[in-house]
C-alpha cells in the first residue's frame, strides 16, 4: 500500500492506504479522528464535512490519493478547545439532540460564515440544506448561525 | 475504613452491602468520593431526547449537588445494575424513573445532613445542603459532600426520605442545557462507530436482499483479494442472515463486501410489491378483526343516520433512517463477551447474546455509548447478535458496520396502515355514531398476533392498542373501534409515535372532513366532542378531556384561529389543526400554517404552533426541542419519503431517494405549555402524530383538496 502525506489540523501525518481509500476513512480509522462521521457514504448528508483549503468539502466524496498538497480542517481541529463562535453558539443556543449530524453542520456553518460574514437567509438554506438532522434542530442551527454571526469579527467579504 | 453500599431496587427495597471503600455509595447511580466530585450514572440511552442530562438533572437537584461539577457515566449492563431498567423506550424514561431517582437523591442528600450534623453534634433540622456542602444555618459552618463521604458512607439509611417541595427546585422545571453540548460540539463525543479497541477488526455483512429470502452460495476469493480483507464468515443472527467480511479497515471491509457476488435464494415472497401490499391493506378491510372499542351500537346508529360519511386513509411503510447507521463493537473472549454498542434495548442485547453463545447473562457485559439516533430501531438486537457471532467465529474484537444502504434495506420499518372511518352525522351535521377500523402489521416482527393470542379477543384492547383508536378521546354517543392484524414479510417493529400516526392522521383528517360537511368549525367541533370535558376511564388509561379542551383553546388563541384561506402571491394559504393525547399523560393541539402555489406545484409549511401539557415540565428547553424534533419527523413522513419494495427488494438507498425533511422546508416552530397535572408526561414522540393531519387539514382549507395517502406531493395534490 502507498504512503500518504496529508496536511489535517495543521500537522503533516503519514498514512499508509489504498489510493482510492476516502479521506473520512483515513481520518477515522487511520488518524483516530472519530468526529468526521459517517452517514452515508453518497456524499448527501453532510455528516463527513471537513475544510479544504478552508471550504466546505465531504469527505467521503475525497480519495486519499488526490488530497495531498492540501489543508484539511476537522472538527477536532476547528479549535483548541471549542473556543470557535459556531461552536459557542451551538451551545448557547443548545442545538444538539443526538449530535451525530452536528459536526457536519457545524464545519458547513464555519466555512459558510468565513465566507459570508452578513448571511441571508436564502444563503444559509441553500448550504446548509446540503445537510440531514433526522432529529430536526434545524430552527436552533438557524438562530445559532445568526448567533455566531454576530460574535465573528466583521471581515472584508472576499 | 469499612464503607456501606446500599443496592436501591426499583421496586422500593433497599439492601446493604459492606464495602471496603471511603467512597459514600449509596446506590447505583451516585458516588462521592473523598476528592468532593459526585459521580451521577444515567441509567437511560441518550439518542438526542436527553436524559443523560435530565435523570442525573434529578438525582443532582433532589441532593443539592454542584451541578456545574457533576460527573455523567452511561450506566452500563453490569451486575451493579441488575434489576434496574435501562431499555429506553416508549417515551418512558422520565415517567419511570422520576420517584425513584428522586428518592435515592433524598436518601443520599439525608446521610450527607445527618454526618454533618454527627460531626458538628448540632440537630439536622438545622442544617441545609446546597451546591455539594452542607452548611450549619446558625454558624455558617460547612463541609464538603466530599468531607463527609466515608462518615456518611457509615449512617442508617433513611426509611422515608423527604422528597422536595415543587418550589424547592432549581433545576428542575427550568431550562437546562445539555451536558453534551461541548463533547458534540469538539467531536470527541462517542458513538458506536467511535469505539476502538486493541486489535479490533472492521467488518460489514452482506444480507439477502429479497424478503424472506436466503443464501445459497458465496465465492469468498473476489472478496479476499481485496487488501485488507482477511476472512468471510457466514453469519446466521440477524433477521435475514448473510456473509460478513471481516478487514484491517472499514473501507477494505466495504470494498470487500462490495466485490462478493452471493446467490441467493429468493425465498417465497419474491414477487411482494409493497403499493400492491396496500391495496391488499384494502381488501382486509372486509375482515371483523379484533374488537378495541365498542361504545352504545355504532353499526345501527350509523344505518339510522340521515347522512353517512366514510373515508379511506393510507400510511406507507417508513423508515427510521437515523444519522447514525446500525453498528456494534464487541469482543468475544471464553465463556464471556463484552459489547460496545448504540443500543436503546441492553437488557434483550444481553440475553440474546447470553443465548448465542450459550453463557449465563451475567458474562456479558453491555457498554452503552452515544446513538445518533434511536427512534425505535435500536430497541432490535439484530445488529448486536450480528457482531456477537462475527467476533465468536474469528475470535477477535470486531466492529460490525451498516453502510446507509443497508440501513434504508434492512430496517425493522414502521408497519403499514389502512384506516377506515366511517361516520352517521345526525340532522345538524354532528357526528353521532363513529366506527375507525385500521388494518395492517401489528407490533410483532411480521405483524401476527401468535396463534395462542390469536385466540384471545381482546388481545389488543387488554393493552390499549391501536393507539389512537382505543384511546380515541372524543365522546360520540356511538362508536367502534377495530382492528385487523396482517402478515407481513416485511419485518415491522416501533418507529417513533409507533401505532399513533396512522389512527391520528385519519381521525384528525376525518374530524375536519366532518366539519367541513356540517359547515362547522374544527376548533369548535372538536369542543363540542370534548364536553363535558370529563375524564374517560378505559381502564388501562384515563383520559383528561378537559387538558385536551385547554390546549385546544389555547391553540385557537395563539394561532388566532380562525384565520380565513386567503390566495397571496399566487400562493394559497391554509391553516389546518389536529390534536392527540400521547398515553393518557401528554395532551397537544397543533395548528400547521401551509401555502400551496396556485399550480398546485409545491407544498410549503410556514409554521407550526403546538400547545403542549405534558403535566410537569422537568426541562422546558428539552420539551421544546422535542417538539421541534417530533415535527420534523412527522413533517418528513407527512411530505417526504417512504419506504418502497419491489420484487422483494427494497427500493430505497440514501437521503437521496427517502427524502426526510431539511432545513430550507423546515417551519417555524412556537411551543406553549401548559401543565395540567405534577408529575411528568413522556415527551418524546408526543409532538409526531398531529403533524400529518394538521397539514392535511391545512392543505384542504387552502385548496379544497383532500389528500388522504402519505406521503403528500404535488403529485397528489394535483390528481386529488
Amino acid at each position: 500500500m502507498p504512503e500518504y502525506s496529508l496536511q489535517i489540523n495543521g500537522k503533516l501525518r503519514t498514512v499508509t492506504a489504498e489510493p482510492d481509500t476516502p479521506l473520512l476513512w483515513i481520518l477515522r480509522d487511520e488518524l483516530n479522528l472519530t468526529g468526521t462521521k459517517y452517514g452515508c457514504g453518497v456524499g448527501v448528508c453532510g455528516a463527513c464535512t471537513v475544510h479544504e483549503n478552508g471550504n466546505a468539502v465531504r469527505a467521503c466524496q475525497i480519495a486519499v490519493y488526490a488530497a495531498a498538497n492540501k489543508n484539511y480542517i476537522t472538527i477536532e481541529g476547528l479549535s483548541a478547545a471549542g473556543g470557535h463562535p459556531c461552536q459557542a453558539a451551538w451551545i448557547e443556543e443548545d442545538v444538539a439532540q443526538c449530535g451525530f449530524c452536528q459536526p457536519g453542520m457545524i464545519m458547513e456553518a464555519a466555512a459558510l460564515l468565513h465566507q459570508y460574514p452578513k448571511l441571508s437567509e436564502a444563503e444559509i438554506d441553500q448550504v446548509m440544506s446540503q445537510h440531514v438532522c433526522r432529529c430536526g434542530t434545524y430552527q436552533r442551527i438557524r438562530k445559532a448561525i445568526h448567533h455566531a454571526a454576530n460574535l465573528t469579527p466583521k471581515k472584508a467579504a472576499k | 475504613m469499612i464503607g456501606l453500599t446500599l443496592a436501591f431496587h426499583f421496586d422500593g427495597s433497599v439492601t446493604i452491602a459492606k464495602t471496603s471503600t471511603q467512597e459514600f455509595a449509596p446506590n447505583a447511580f451516585i458516588r462521592i468520593g473523598t476528592d468532593n466530585v459526585v459521580r451521577l450514572w444515567a441509567i437511560r440511552s441518550e439518542m438526542g431526547q436527553g436524559v443523560r442530562t435530565l435523570l442525573p438533572m434529578v438525582l443532582a437537584d433532589e441532593m443539592e449537588a454542584d451541578w456545574e461539577k457533576v460527573v455523567i457515566t452511561q450506566a452500563r449492563m453490569e451486575p451493579r445494575f441488575k434489576g434496574i431498567r435501562l431499555r429506553t423506550s416508549g417515551s418512558g424514561s422520565a415517567v419511570g424513573t422520576w420517584t425513584p431517582l428522586r428518592k435515592a437523591a433524598a436518601t443520599a442528600r439525608e446521610m450527607l445532613i445527618s454526618a454533618a450534623a454527627n460531626q458538628w453534634q448540632v440537630k439536622s433540622e438545622t442544617c441545609r445542603a446546597q451546591q455539594s456542602t452542607v452548611i450549619h444555618v446558625p454558624t455558617g459552618r460547612k463541609f464538603t459532600y466530599g468531607q463527609l463521604a466515608a462518615a456518611a458512607s457509615t449512617l442508617p439509611v433513611p426509611a422515608k426520605p423527604r422528597l422536595k417541595n415543587a418550589n424547592e427546585f432549581h433545576l428542575v422545571g427550568k431550562p437546562v442545557k445539555r451536558l453534551d453540548g461541548k463533547s458534540i460540539v469538539t467531536g470527541s463525543a462517542v458513538y458506536g462507530l467511535d469505539v476502538k479497541l486493541p486489535g479490533m477488526l472492521y467488518a460489514t455483512v452482506v444480507r439477502c436482499p429479497y424478503l424472506g429470502g436466503k443464501l445459497i452460495s458465496c465465492d469468498p476469493a473476489p472478496a479476499l483479494k481485496v487488501v485488507g480483507v482477511k476472512s468471510i464468515v457466514p453469519v446466521h443472527t440477524g433477521f435475514s442472515g448473510g456473509v460478513a467480511v471481516i478487514a484491517t479497515n472499514t473501507w477494505a471491509a466495504i470494498k470487500g463486501r462490495n466485490a462478493l457476488q452471493p446467490v441467493w435464494d429468493k425465498g417465497p415472497n419474491a414477487s411482494f410489491d409493497s403499493d400492491q401490499f396496500m391495496r391488499e391493506l384494502e381488501q382486509s378491510l372486509s375482515k371483523p378483526g379484533f374488537p378495541v372499542r365498542r361504545v352504545g351500537d355504532a353499526p345501527t346508529a350509523l344505518a339510522e343516520s340521515p347522512r353517512k360519511l366514510e373515508a379511506i386513509y393510507e400510511y406507507p411503510y417508513q423508515a427510521h433512517a437515523p444519522l447514525e447507521t446500525m453498528n456494534c463493537t464487541a469482543s468475544v473472549q471464553a465463556g464471556s463477551c463484552e459489547i460496545w454498542v448504540p443500543t436503546q434495548a441492553p437488557e434483550a442485547a444481553q440475553q440474546e447474546a447470553a443465548k448465542l453463545l450459550g453463557v449465563p447473562a451475567d458474562s456479558i457485559q453491555i457498554n452503552v455509548t452515544m446513538l445518533g439516533g434511536g427512534f425505535g430501531r435500536r430497541l432490535q438486537v439484530d445488529y448486536v447478535l450480528e457482531a456477537v457471532e462475527i467476533s465468536k467465529a474469528i475470535g477477535k474484537p470486531v466492529q460490525v458496520m451498516w453502510t446507509r444502504d443497508d440501513d434504508m434495506k434492512h430496517g425493522f420499518f414502521q408497519a403499514p396502515k389502512i384506516e377506515h372511518i366511517q361516520v352517521g352525522l345526525d340532522a345538524q351535521g354532528k357526528p353521532v355514531a363513529w366506527l375507525h377500523k385500521s388494518c395492517g402489521p401489528d407490533l410483532s416482527v411480521l405483524g401476527l398476533p401468535t396463534e395462542q393470542d390469536r385466540k384471545n379477543p381482546n388481545f389488543y384492547s387488554d393493552d390499549g392498542m391501536p393507539w389512537g383508536l382505543f384511546d380515541n378521546p372524543y365522546n360520540f354517543p356511538h362508536q367502534t373501534g377495530d382492528f385487523v392484524p396482517v402478515q407481513s414479510p416485511v419485518p415491522t417493529g416501533p418507529w417513533r409515535a409507533v401505532m399513533y400516526p396512522s389512527t391520528v392522521f385519519a381521525r384528525e383528517s376525518f374530524l375536519d372532513e366532518i366539519a367541513h360537511t356540517s359547515k362547522l368549525d374544527p376548533i369548535q367541533l372538536r369542543l363540542q366532542l370534548l364536553a363535558p370535558g370529563d375524564v374517560l376511564d378505559l381502564k388501562v388509561q384515563k383520559v383528561d378531556r378537559a387538558r385536551l379542551i385547554a390546549v385546544l383553546r389555547l391553540v385557537a388563541a395563539k394561532s388566532k384561529w380562525p384565520v380565513p384561506p386567503r390566495e397571496e402571491a399566487g400562493r394559497l394559504w391554509g391553516d389546518g389543526i389536529a390534536c392527540n393525547v400521547y398515553s393518557d399523560d401528554c395532551y397537544l393541539a397543533q395548528v400547521a400554517e401551509v401555502s400551496v402555489s396556485k399550480e398546485l406545484a409545491d407544498i410549503r409549511v410556514h409554521r407550526i404552533i403546538s400547545v403542549v401539557d405534558c403535566g410537569l415540565a422537568l426541562n422546558p428547553l428539552g420539551i421544546e426541542g422535542q417538539t421541534e424534533s417530533a415535527i420534523a419527523w412527522g413533517l418528513s413522513a407527512a411530505l417526504g419519503g417512504k419506504i418502497n419494495f419491489k420484487n422483494a427488494q427494497g427500493q430505497e438507498h440514501s437521503y437521496a431517494d427517502f427524502k426526510v425533511l431539511r432545513i430550507d422546508q423546515a417551519p417555524h416552530v412556537e411551543t406553549y405549555l401548559l401543565q395540567g397535572s405534577d408529575t411528568p408526561g413522556g415527551f418524546g414522540e408526543t409532538a409526531v402524530p398531529t403533524v400529518a393531519p394538521a397539514i392535511a387539514n391545512a392543505i384542504f382549507a387552502a385548496t379544497g383538496k383532500r389528500m388522504r395517502r402519505l406521503p403528500m406531493t404535488p403529485e397528489k395534490l394535483q390528481n386529488a
